[in-house]
């Protein structure tokens, strides 16, 4: 065959083949491979009320695929933040004055008002990548890198994970861990813990860089029930050690009978707290135990989605999710999913509302609301289509918000009816776009 | 008998928007693949395709006696007048034989009785090769449509055209028989009646074993044409470190060296997309090469 | 309980994974990680970052 001149055997075979069937199809061959690359793109918008914390994130999850069913992950993710967060501080019927956490300068917030640091200002990178390839014919691993970067904050992370087929693989055991390496470099240094607010221009309150190490691990199963059902079950363990304070949270220092914040003056001719703050304290380990379930069940087109998560730590945190969504098809190209999910968690057991002048301090204590006890509702809607070129698009809008309870015997003296707890409204709004080349 | 009776059954079911129509035959599952809602059709459509396919089966397997293939084969050399169909088969097998310079050859399987590739070491003598190779050549084959005289001890296998064929019969059949777009596919070979419109194409992944177990996947979208894969790379023979390939060469009796695991060729009918992956097969180290030269689109693995 | 090879059709829907939008799993793992005290559950989720 070599010798015969390019083409040629096709060319005679065509005619062989056309004596054989003695005709040809009308449509030449048009075969091409599958696209190699798969895109899911999103853009965010987090906003919560009262000019808090507002959210612009840009999101791209890259997967090539290669054969033998290997692939390879690239993600990347970019965020901008803006807006006010609780300080921890309580309200006061006075003015306060607080210094920034780069000890540069200082900020007042008006008399009755919630305390908020209007310093959060922040861009985050991260990135991840991943491998993911048979082990034979009923194993799969996997293994990942992630890595982020904001101002004051550095992450490193190592993943990995086993799985396993079994029964036809009609179920898989899978185990996975997750160690991590994080670094608060904070605006101004980390604070001394329970050390008070300082003058402007005062740091002898605060250290250099703190550093924080995560283990994850997962273990969990995935049954297919019936040709219409599939369930997962997780167990994950994790602990954090290390700085697991936040740098930028304080609690006011109150008098224990009025339940006031004790006022502060400044030194002479420097600018400083009207009251006396201490930086907040937590454990320097936390263990965290959960439990989910997730169930997908298909009836006549729509799909329901359902999960339900419990955790417990040893900060005495227990909490429950439920999250639900029906994926409701509109025709063959496009669908509507309605959303909603319920959060409810008990406080810490060193969350405060304040620090008692002249009591003992506790071991550890802390102001956050994110470790108080609350209750969060996500409501939310997502419209999903499929455009002519087979590419898929999404919009979804949801709202969430916390509603927490101070129980009243938290409260001391004037506390009572001004102290309340902040609750949260915030909107999600999302475009996605996931196409191939 | 009765086993094989009962094992000829089609089944229908719904899959993403289509119906798939399943079955047995030629020692492959078989589907078929329809853009349609219609269960009735879809019903009617498989039972053609599996019809025509085993009546291809019955008639030309080198596994059922008696059939015109058997009867070839038990001639002992006396000359046998063929029908129209086996005839045409045949002329195609002659026209093969010439283009690929006698490496195609419908009489090489005899090789079969000294080369096992069955994943052991067994490398037959070159002995027993020359011996056997008295037995190999269509050349030695007297031929005149529609007339064949097979010397003693000289075989046929038409396995090698046999599936690839029933494609395209199938394929041409139902084509004439209904206007949704369908699927055929025989065990990984198949070919595309005319293009789908609820989608834009068809996807058929092109699987092989390798040797370790593990799966592989490429997929491919294919509109209209077909498709068809040569080598599996579960049938080899190791000796000394050295891999031998299931492909035969019939002009030396020998492995070929350097056979790609498998290839996979597109083409306008299945038939030819079936002769280009296994002559490409034939040529070992050359395999690429020799599909750049034909300027056929392909999916080598090796 | 199980199905077998050609039963699944359904199962092999996009809508029946169970994490259809990985993007969207990633997002809300991280925003309630930054607003609760629990994260993970699914996977490891979430982490990574100075807002908790």
């Amino acid at each position: 065959m070599a010798d015969k001149t390019p083409a040629s055997v096709s060319a005679a075979l065509a005619a062989a083949t056309c004596s054989l069937l003695g005709s040809m199809p009308a449509a030449p061959v048009q075969a091409e491979e599958e696209p190699d690359w798969d895109f899911n793109t999103a853009l965010l918008y987090y906003g919560e009320d009262n000019d808090r914390v507002q959210d612009l994130s840009l999101n791209i999850l890259a997967r090539r695929y290669y054969v033998d069913d290997r692939s390879l992950t690239l993600g990347l993710t970019v965020d901008t933040l803006t807006g006010a967060t609780p300080n921890g501080a309580i309200r006061q019927n006075v003015p306060q004055t607080f210094t920034r956490p780069s000890g540069s300068s200082a900020y007042t917030v008006p008399a009755g008002e919630l305390p908020l640091d209007d310093t959060f200002k922040d861009t985050r990178a991260a990135v991840r990548v991943g491998w993911e390839q048979p082990l034979g014919r009923l194993w799969k691993t996997s293994v990942g890198f992630s890595g982020s970067r904001e101002y004051d904050y550095t992450h490193l992370g190592l993943n990995g994970s086993l799985a396993r087929d079994f029964n036809k693989r009609n179920t898989t055991v899978s185990a996975g861990f997750a160690v991590a390496h994080d670094i608060w470099d904070p605006v101004g240094g980390a604070p001394i813990p329970f050390a008070p607010m300082l003058d402007v221009g005062d740091t002898s309150n605060k250290t250099g860089s703190e550093t924080k190490d995560i283990i994850d691990v997962v273990i969990g199963v995935t049954q297919v029930v019936s040709r219409r059902m599939l369930v997962q079950l997780n167990y994950s363990f994790s602990n954090s050690s290390g700085y697991l304070t936040d740098p930028y949270k304080m609690l006011s220092l109150v008098d224990g009978t009025t339940g006031d914040t004790i006022p502060r003056v400044a030194a002479p001719g420097a600018e400083g707290p009207s009251h006396e703050f201490r930086f907040e304290n937590r454990p320097g380990d936390r263990t965290k135990h959960s439990l989910y379930g997730q169930a997908k069940y298909y009836m006549a087109g729509k799909v329901l989605d359902a999960s339900y998560r419990y955790m417990t730590d040893d900060w005495k945190i227990d909490s429950h999710t439920v999250d639900l969504r029906l994926r409701w098809p509109l025709g063959e190209y496009s669908y509507i999913e309605p959303h909603f999910r319920f959060y409810t968690q008990s406080e810490a057991d060193f969350y405060t509302i304040s620090l008692v002048d002249g009591a003992e301090l506790p071991r550890f204590a802390s102001a956050d609301y994110r470790l108080g006890n609350f209750d969060a509702m996500t409501a939310g809607l997502k419209y999903g289509w499929k455009t002519r070129t087979g590419n898929e698009m999404s919009v979804r809008a949801e709202i969430y918000t916390q509603n927490g309870t101070i129980p009243g015997d938290r409260l001391i003296g004037n506390q009572v009816g001004r102290e309340t707890y902040p609750d949260l409204d915030a909107v999600i709004v999302q475009f996605s776009y996931h196409f191939s080349r | 008998m009765a086993a094989r009776e009962s094992a000829r059954a089609i089944s229908i079911e719904a899959e993403q928007g289509c119906l798939v129509g399943r079955f047995d035959a030629m020692a492959s599952p078989c589907e078929i693949l329809m853009e349609s809602g219609d269960r009735e059709q879809a019903a009617y459509l498989t039972r053609i395709a599996a019809d025509e396919a085993w009546r291809i089966e019955d008639k030309f397997s080198r596994y059922i006696p008696g059939n015109v293939v058997g009867r070839i084969n038990t001639s002992n050399g006396s000359t046998i007048e063929v029908d129209d169909e086996t005839a045409s088969l045949l002329d195609f097998a002659a026209s093969l034989y010439k283009l690929s310079d006698g490496r195609f050859d419908i009489t090489s399987g005899v090789l079969r009785e000294v080369w096992r590739f069955d994943g052991g070491n067994r490398i037959p003598t070159q002995r027993a090769v020359s011996e056997i190779l008295q037995r190999v050549g269509w050349s030695r084959v007297a031929w005149e449509r529609p007339l064949l005289a097979l010397e003693t001890g000289m075989e046929i296998d038409l396995g090698g055209i046999g599936k690839e064929y029933a494609v395209d019969r199938v394929t041409g059949m139902l084509c004439a028989a209904a206007e949704c777009s369908a699927v055929i596919n025989f065990g990984g070979d198949l070919a595309v009646t005319r293009p789908p419109r609820q989608r834009e194409s068809w996807r058929a992944g092109i699987e092989s074993l390798s040797p370790t177990g593990g799966s592989s996947e490429t997929v491919l979208a294919i509109r209209s044409g077909a498709l068809a894969t040569s080598g599996d790379s579960r049938r080899f023979l190791l000796n000394d470190g050295v891999r031998y390939s299931h492909i035969l060469d019939p002009t030396s009796g020998w492995p070929v060296e350097g056979a790609p695991r498998s290839v996979t060729v597109a083409a306008d009918t299945c038939t030819q997309a079936g002769m280009l992956s296994t002559l490409s097969m034939l040529q070992g180290y050359n395999a690429e090469a020799f599909l750049d030269g034909e300027g056929v689109r392909y999916w080598c693995r090796r | 309980m199980g199905v077998e090879p050609w039963e699944r059709d359904i199962l092999a829907k996009e809508e029946m994974q169970l994490t259809t939008d990985p993007i969207e799993a990633a997002i809300d793992d991280h925003i309630y990680f930054s607003k609760e005290a629990s994260s993970g559950g699914r996977g490891f989720g979430g982490g990574g970052c100075g807002c908790n």
